[in-house]
């Protein structure tokens, strides 16, 4: 993450983002880290922190964004995958848990539900027949009543959960959640699905990045003015 | 041998804030608001160059700065600067982080600062070193094997601390893979001392998953020692003249004495343990994935699932993998029809929890593993 700091899953992702919007991607950048991202998948399903670590939501949003920017989600077993996360929401709140027996939290609405625009594409692209083309395959309305009843505090704000306080990751995380949820597709295949009134509609976010979808096209298109740097001393 | 806060929000009498008692460290929470930013803008200074501070200063500076935030990563920076410059000895910080766990059992900072000091240790401990710092008792092997056992308790410890503490439990496996280099008698081990604390933490997911990932390894590891012994072989078959007799005659001793690890007997006491573990304690899910888990390995040959993964994505010598493939379904074909009878036991296992089982969420689960029983088995 840091030079001498730890190796993990999420400084993958974090590379690959910033260097997939900057145009600074070279054939030997990531040589060899969509495969050890794969290494990261266990038998649960789910992907950890590194290789051999149990199935953490995070870890796992983390590598399947990376791998999507790296356009090698085929090499992992995505259908284990699916069936993990879609275990991951929980029955009784809506909304997610981070890893099989644990709490449900808030920011999870994002690490987790966010999974499954990401599954959506990569099986859409190997054809399957029986994908949706109007959800995503997790219970969207149940997601927006835990975050709207139980994740927002009275002052303002977005928590894990009834009881803990306020921060600005889990309002961010809740809010970035609460997006996917409200929107499946893009485009001519755009479809709402808003708990509550229609004031409740978030602006839509973009399931790689997590920042507004134009913002991600006007940083693409910024970027490519400029060549891929070398290595080469000039 | 642990600190911890002492609920004091004023100090009533004129006396220290630090107590003491059976070697247990106690500072009154009063105190913090004052000592905390203290000593966090002393190190800044220093690092800022603006406030020069000896070793020995620093030394005690970054250690009542840990005790009390342990996640302040520029901290355990300085430290490992000491380290590397040989002015303090990696083991004061085996301790430090150690006592820091005690109150904070999840610190990411400070398990990753640990893993750099073993890194450090490991180094040492493969250079021809003298006397290095007194540290230096044993002969490097069983240094390494006393540093393995002194992390197994710390993972121990944070794990009990906080439940399904992630950071301890990959620690524990790091720590495995790392430097105890996942031979059997560790893994072993490991099974069986890990197996009453499962029992007393039945949804701890992680303390699981170790399980498996033990049992994994196991596997992992006869299928390649298989290998070994197979590639030898040919090699003998096809070269009787350049039998390198020690070698292969020591390759196979290890492969014999490691194939009475007998992975089906494994393999079957942990579904025993599930089982029972399910019994005693209704509606874990935990549980359940557990088992999945477990009869996937030892109904579906472990080495023909887990090498077939291995040859899609790796792109193995496949030649010397399908030579280990047949070894290991030999090897496996020769054991007692154990297959066949897993499943059944399962189904009746399954259904009997489904007649007598009170708890809605056990038979919730019950019954997702029965269909699951019926998909992936197809039978």
């Amino acid at each position: 993450m840091h030079v001498g700091g730890e190796v993990d899953v999420r400084s993958a992702y974090c590379a690959a983002s910033v260097a997939s919007l900057t145009n600074i991607m070279t054939p030997t950048l990531f040589a060899g880290t969509a495969e050890w991202i794969a290494r990261c998948q266990n038998w649960e399903g789910g992907i950890g922190g590194v290789p051999g670590m149990e199935a953490h939501g995070g870890y796992t949003f983390c590598g399947v964004a990376a791998l999507v920017i790296l356009k090698q989600e085929h090499l992992l077993n995505l259908r284990s995958l699916l069936r993990w996360v879609t275990g991951r929401q929980m029955r009784f709140e809506g909304g997610f848990q981070g890893r099989c027996n644990k709490l449900v939290d808030g920011c999870y609405s994002f690490w987790q539900a966010g999974l499954l625009p990401l599954l959506h594409r990569a099986l859409h692209a190997r054809g399957d027949p029986a994908l949706s083309m109007a959800h995503w395959m997790f219970d969207q309305l149940a997601l927006q009543e835990y975050i709207l009843l139980c994740c927002q505090c009275p002052a303002g704000g977005l928590l894990d959960k009834p009881g803990k306080s306020r921060d600005f990751y889990h309002t961010c995380y809740c809010l970035s959640g609460l997006a996917i949820a409200q929107h499946f597709g893009s485009g001519d295949l755009h479809n709402e699905v808003v708990l509550g009134i229609p004031e409740n509609c978030l602006q839509a976010t973009h399931p790689v990045y997590n920042i507004a979808p134009e913002k991600v096209a006007r940083a693409v298109m910024h970027f490519l003015q400029y060549p891929v740097p070398s290595l080469d001393p000039a | 041998d642990e600190i911890g806060l002492i609920p004091c929000p004023e100090a009533r009498y004129n006396r220290s804030p630090i107590v003491l008692i059976e070697n247990k460290l106690g500072v009154e929470s009063w105190c913090v608001k004052f000592l905390l930013p203290y000593v966090h803008n002393k190190l800044l200074l220093y690092r800022q160059r603006k406030q020069w501070l000896n070793k020995d200063e620093l030394i005690d500076i970054t250690c009542t700065l840990l005790l009390l935030n342990p996640d302040f990563t520029t901290a355990w920076n300085v430290r490992k600067e000491l380290i590397l410059s040989g002015t303090l000895n990696p083991l004061k910080d085996l301790h430090l982080g150690k006592l820091a766990l005690t109150k904070f059992p999840k610190s990411p900072e400070t398990w990753i600062h640990r893993r750099w000091v073993l890194q450090q240790l490991i180094q040492e401990n493969s250079l021809p070193s003298l006397a290095t710092k007194g540290n230096l008792g044993a002969a490097p092997v069983e240094r390494i094997h006393r540093l393995v056992q002194e992390e197994m308790n710390v993972c121990s410890e944070a794990a009990g601390r906080y439940p399904s503490n992630y950071n301890a439990w990959s620690h524990r496996i790091w720590v495995l893979q790392h430097l105890a280099k996942l031979t059997v008698k560790v893994l072993l081990d490991e099974l069986s001392s890990t197996k009453y604390w499962v029992s007393m933490h039945v949804s701890d997911h992680s303390g699981f998953h170790y399980r498996q990932f033990l049992l994994n390894s196991l596997i992992h590891r006869t299928v390649t020692d298989n290998n070994i012994l197979v590639q030898n072989q040919m090699v003998n078959e096809q070269n009787p003249s350049l039998q390198k007799e020690e070698e292969s005659a020591g390759t196979e001793a290890v492969c014999a004495e490691e194939q009475s690890v007998d992975l089906p007997r494994r393999l079957d006491e942990e579904m025993e343990l599930c089982s029972e573990l399910i019994d005693n304690y209704p509606g874990h899910e935990t549980l359940w994935c557990h088992s999945d888990e477990s009869l996937n390995n030892s109904h579906h040959s472990p080495a023909i699932s887990h090498m077939a993964q291995a040859m899609d994505v790796d792109g193995l010598n496949e030649s010397s993998s399908k030579q280990g493939y047949i070894q290991e379904t030999k090897r496996l074909k020769r054991a007692p029809v154990q297959d066949s009878l897993g499943p059944e036991m399962e189904y009746r296992f399954v259904d009997k929890v489904l007649s007598t089982c009170r708890d809605v969420d056990q038979a919730r689960f019950a019954t997702a593993y029965r269909k699951w029983l019926v998909t992936f088995l197809g039978q």
